[in-house]
Parts: C-alpha cells; structure tokens; sequence
C-alpha cells in the first residue's frame, strides 16, 4: 500500500511529513532510552526481514496481491509501537530512495500509515487480548494493523481527492482483510521462532530473562 | 556482541536473504491493494515519480525484468535496511551516553 508521488496534493503530504517527524522524534527518544546492546542488532535483523517479506507479494482474490508490513510483529517483540516506527521509516525509506516503491514526496504519508498507525493499532490489540489468548491476540493485532492502516490510506486519498470516499474504504478495507490473514499469520510464526531460538529477545520475557542471562 | 548475539544476527539475516532471493521467483505480480484499487477507482490522473531510483521496481536496469536481476536488488536493498538500522539505532544510542557523560 505504498502511495506514489502524485496521490497527494504537495501541500498534505507536508502536513503527513510534519506528523511523521515528529512520531520520529518521540521513537528516537523511546530508541535512546530502551536500546541496549542486545536490541540494536534485532531490531536490524527485523528492518532486514521487513525488507525482504514486503517484496514477497501473495496472491489474493480478484488479481490483486499483498504483503506484510511488520508493524505489529516489531511493537510486540519490543513492547513498544516506537520500535514499529523507526523500523518501517527505515525499511519506507530505503523502498523509497533506492527502489521508487513509494513515492518521495508521499514518504511521509507512507510512514504514517505504515509505520505509525499499523505499530499502535497492532501494539493496541496486542494489548488489548494478550491476557484472553497471547497467540489469538498476536495473530489479530497483525490483522488489524494492516486492516487500519489501510483504511487510513483510503481516507487520506479521499481526503486528497484521489479516490472516492465509500469505494476506496470498501476496497481498500476488503483487500487489506484478506491481506491481514497473511500479516497475522507471518508475525505469529516470527515470534514463535524468536521465542523458539531467543526468548530473552521478547519484551514480555525481559525482567524474567535479564536477570537469568545478563546480570 | 556477545557470541549468541551474532548467532541470531547471522541466522536472521540469513533467512531475510533467503525470502529476498526467493521473492521474485515466488512473490505475486499482482498489482497490490492500493494499485488494483487505484486501477478501478482512480479519480485523476497517474503521474510519473518525483524521482528516479537507482534500482526501480526491484529491478537492475541492466538485466531488464529478470527474476535475477529482482533477486540481486532484493538482497542489495536487505542488506541496505539492515545496515541503515544499525546506524539509527547506534546513533540514538550514542546520544544517551553522551547525555549520560555530561
């Protein structure tokens, strides 16, 4: 779902990059403050890993395709919609400069829905379930994190006139459904695996495991 | 890094390396939910990019619209994003201990 130049008059996309920036100022900050030596290299190896799974479109109905965006997978595995935030302006941004996927002019429009409103609608579901069932509420934040996001899209470029209001939420919304089974299913299979090799790399592992392992 | 550290960092890129390579081969070329929205609901008209990238479309512009050409720039561009995260990251870090000098 990244927009291209010209989905958006100059003028919004300015207000979408002054969002933006100041959402990369916040998780800079969340990045100083919670990074320690162990977590910069994951947080790379998952910036690597969105990479590469978004260029890895599947298949749905209707001739269309999707991938993941990794939002919800990055704010669970650190605990925090920050973390989602940076990764993705990271992974939009070199889409953006080196591949033109993603216009630079719409970056940050791009790394607001992808990024900013996918990493707290997924770091809220999560939230929100994980006492019901963790792999339930894992599965759904990574549904609705694309589900949302798209949905944001859809009102951004209505608001831009770019796309009608009712049809864009309703495509929008119906493509990015089908697309959110996929996202919720990757990120449980992600976290599985790191719970699986590394489980002191999970947040919700941290004060367990930092006092067995660090200190 | 500690040992298990750089055991992950190498195993994980390994596995991002291995779906970037085999993306091109396997992924859909569909156009994606906002295209194929964009192709039945579009209300103006499709503009060329502001810009353009060294490697469009995940392509090598010399190896024209082969897989190989996707696989090499996939990798490239994996590579890129893990290597600008470590520098993000470093660099956030780096003010907190120059803040905690001072």
């Amino acid at each position: 779902m990244h927009i291209p130049d010209g989905f958006i008059p100059l003028w919004q996309t300015g207000i979408y990059y002054i969002i933006t920036i100041i959402a990369l100022y916040f998780a800079l900050n969340w990045a100083k403050e919670n990074l320690d030596e162990k977590r910069v290299p994951l947080m790379a190896v998952l910036a690597a890993f969105i990479f590469a799974i978004q260029a890895m479109n599947i298949p749905i109905p209707w001739g269309t395709s999707g991938h993941m965006l990794g939002a919800a997978l990055v704010a669970i595995v650190f605990g925090s919609p920050w973390a989602a935030v940076l990764v993705l302006a990271v992974v939009l941004t070199v889409q953006g400069f080196f591949f033109g996927d993603g216009g630079i002019t719409a970056l940050g429009a791009n790394i607001l829905d992808m990024g900013v409103i996918a990493g707290f609608t997924g770091f809220g579901v999560f939230k929100a379930l994980q006492k019901l069932n963790l792999w339930v509420a894992i599965f759904l934040a990574g549904w609705a994190s694309i589900f949302v996001a798209s949905l944001a899209v859809a009102i951004e470029l209505a608001l831009a006139g770019t796309f009608p209001y009712d049809l864009g939420l309703i495509f929008m919304g119906l493509y990015h459904a089908i697309i959110g089974i996929a996202e919720g299913a990757i990120t449980v299979v992600a976290i599985l695996a790191i719970q699986r090799v590394r489980p002191d790399l999970l947040h919700w592992n941290k004060t367990k495991s930092d006092s067995e392992v660090d200190k | 890094m500690k040992a298990k550290d750089k055991k992950f960092v190498i195993g994980g890129l390994i596995i991002a390396i291995i779906i970037a390579i085999l993306a091109p081969f396997l992924a859909s070329s569909d156009p994606d939910g906002l295209e194929s929205a964009a192709e039945k609901i579009l209300l103006i008209e499709e503009t060329e990019p502001m810009f353009e990238a060294p490697l469009p479309d995940y392509l090598v512009p010399a190896l024209g619209e082969s897989p190989l050409g996707g696989a090499i720039s996939i990798v490239i561009g994996t590579i890129i994003a893990f290597l600008a995260m470590v520098g993000l990251a470093t660099t956030a870090r780096w003010f907190k201990s120059n803040s905690d000098d001072s």
